[in-house]
């Protein structure tokens, strides 16, 4: 089935295709004639609950969320990429959102690699999914904290911490770096210690998990809130909604076909089953990785002139780079990155919610602002 | 079984870090030590010598330069005792990746525990000891930062975290607030920002 995932540069993005163009626009639900004492309240850039800089104007008399929309360009950044070789451009690219570091460069570098028609080695390919599926551990560990963070629960809060600090350190001695910055260049994966195991994590997450999702205080906060049962949606909002959509299974360049997972789906829409389906994704990271044996890999490429399209599924849904390249630079990109279709999700699901929803829900898609206030120059 | 419960049941899993090496660090957050002329995207790396100042980790510089595992990087021009007791800091991000974000939180996890030494996070600039800036200098942000620098009492301190910050790493220009503190790293690693924020605050060796 096809799909629209959203706006690419000149091009609007399918699962299976793309067209030049404009996507069909889906305006945010806005409620008209405004009561006795409703009034806009802004919040952000810099606010200490809030993780990045990021302005929020929310229309409320109160405790009704009339409207809501997120400005993402406080803290926005022109990076100069273009005329870049490369091994350069990846250097920048890195650094565009540090929790998704890795899914930008592989999106990235699938695009070059599609351009450039090579037969990239299978270990080369599996070692890209293994850097993109423990990204998405470490970061729905961290979104599954801010969700208890937002409860003041403080027992599993330190827990998942202690967690994300684990994890983040078997990646930092994989490969060197905790977010795989200097990991990915054009022709070479590094690896800095391929002896590092992830059993243990399962264990200590599966605790975790079962104690915050029998806790009624907590779950009552999250069922309910921010439903958006969308065929736009995307990554885990949309498999919450029990959409089958995940960029794994329709894009082939990467061979997730060749292991055994599962997608995990689940039926209520709300922050509750975003919560649920993020959990057990963990596990199925888990699975996969197992099933990847890692060791350093050079790898040769020719690479051509032309333009393509790479695409993966991030921790938070698809992610896209368009690149265009001449005599080995790079003269056109374009990104689709999952927090700005997220950004339009949740403005969407916060309407007619109550103001105590907000930060739950807000935490629930796992948006990146980092990685939507960029503009490439 | 109640949270509290839960909580004591795993036991306590802070380390003794700074009285011991740190436990476990990823080698491309530290001293980088060699000798020879690399093409270095950053200029970190000029006439044979490493300014952490400037360095991204990009691994360009390898093996001519590799990392030493030392993680005391950052500098301390400027450190004040009267924080010994309770240090509150309020993080700026004006224009990150998000990777100084993360570590920074990281150091309240419990492997190191910077409540343990009296430093906590605020949530407003009236409270805070000391401004902690990340990231390169936006447009957007100016202003914010600006407002945020004159609402902290006297005395306070400024820390620049990350390269960004401090010298606009590959992304941009770094913050024009002059810091008394600066962090180096691409993010800097959790180690290096408590071992910083430690010795800003004036505590005893």
């Amino acid at each position: 089935m096809r799909r629209l995932i959203g706006q690419l540069g000149k091009f609007c993005l399918y699962s299976d295709t793309y067209f030049e163009g404009t996507c069909p626009h889906i305006e945010n639900e806005e409620i008209a004639n405004s009561p006795y004492g409703a009034f806009n309240f802004t919040y952000g850039p810099s606010a200490g609950g809030l993780f990045e800089s990021v302005g929020i104007d929310i229309n409320t008399f109160g405790e009704y969320i009339r409207n809501i929309k997120v400005n993402p360009n406080y803290k926005k950044r022109e990076i100069r990429i273009l005329d870049k070789s490369i091994e350069d451009a990846i250097l920048y690219i890195e650094r565009i959102n540090a929790a998704f570091s890795a899914s930008h460069v592989i999106s990235f570098l699938s695009a070059i690699d599609k351009i450039s028609e090579s037969d990239i080695d299978s270990d080369v390919l599996n070692l890209r999914i293994l850097q993109i599926e423990m990204e998405r551990i470490r970061n729905n560990l961290f979104v599954i904290e801010r969700l208890v963070e937002s409860a003041g629960f403080q027992v599993p809060l330190y827990q998942l911490q202690y967690l994300i600090e684990n994890v983040n350190r078997k990646i930092g001695k994989l490969f060197g770096h905790r977010y795989f910055f200097g990991v990915n260049s054009l022709r070479k994966i590094n690896i800095n210690d391929p002896k590092v195991d992830f059993t243990g994590i399962e264990r200590e997450f599966k605790t975790i998990y079962e104690d915050i999702i029998e806790n009624r205080i907590f779950i009552d906060r999250l069922q309910g809130n921010g439903i958006i049962k969308d065929e736009r949606s995307i990554g885990p909002a949309a498999r919450a909604a029990g959409f089958y959509y995940d960029a794994r299974i329709e894009d082939e360049f990467l061979p997730y076909k060749d292991f055994d997972f599962k997608i995990s789906t689940y039926n209520s829409a709300d922050a509750f089953g975003r919560l649920i389906v993020r959990s057990e994704e963990i596990f199925e990271s888990l699975r996969i990785i197992s099933q990847i044996k890692v060791k350093s890999k050079e790898y040769k490429i020719k690479v051509n002139d032309g333009e393509g399209i790479g695409r993966v599924e991030s921790p938070s849904g698809d992610l896209a780079y368009f690149v265009k390249v001449n005599n080995g630079k790079v003269v056109n990109i374009d990104l689709l990155s999952p927090s700005s279709i997220n950004i339009e999700l949740f403005s969407k699901s916060m309407v007619k919610n109550i103001f105590t929803d907000f930060p739950f829900n807000w935490e629930s898609f796992g948006i990146w602002i980092s990685e939507v206030g960029v503009r490439f120059i | 079984m109640n949270w509290f419960l839960k909580g004591l049941k795993k036991g306590i899993k802070t380390e003794k870090f700074p009285k011991t090496n740190p436990i476990d660090i990823a080698p491309w957050s530290t001293e980088l030590n060699g000798s020879g002329n690399v093409n270095c995207p950053t200029k970190a790396i000029d006439n044979g010598s490493w300014n952490s100042e400037r360095c991204i980790y990009c691994r360009r510089c390898y093996p001519l330069y590799s990392p030493t595992g030392n993680i005391d990087i950052f500098k301390v021009n400027k450190k004040n005792n009267i924080f010994r007791r309770s240090f509150y800091v309020y993080p700026i991000d004006i224009g990150t990746c998000g990777g100084c974000n993360l570590e920074l939180k990281l150091i309240s996890s419990p492997q190191y525990d910077m409540t343990r030494f009296g430093i906590f996070f605020t949530n407003t600039p009236r409270h805070a000891d000391a401004l902690i800036i990340m990231g390169v200098m936006t447009e957007g942000m100016k202003e914010p930062l600006l407002n945020a620098y004159e609402a902290m009492p006297e005395p306070k301190l400024i820390i620049a975290l990350g390269v960004c910050a401090i010298s606009g790493g590959i992304l941009g220009t770094g913050s024009q607030i002059e810091p008394d503190v600066i962090i180096p790293g691409c993010p800097p690693n959790p180690y290096t920002i408590l071992k910083a924020l430690i010795e800003a605050k004036g505590d005893k060796e």
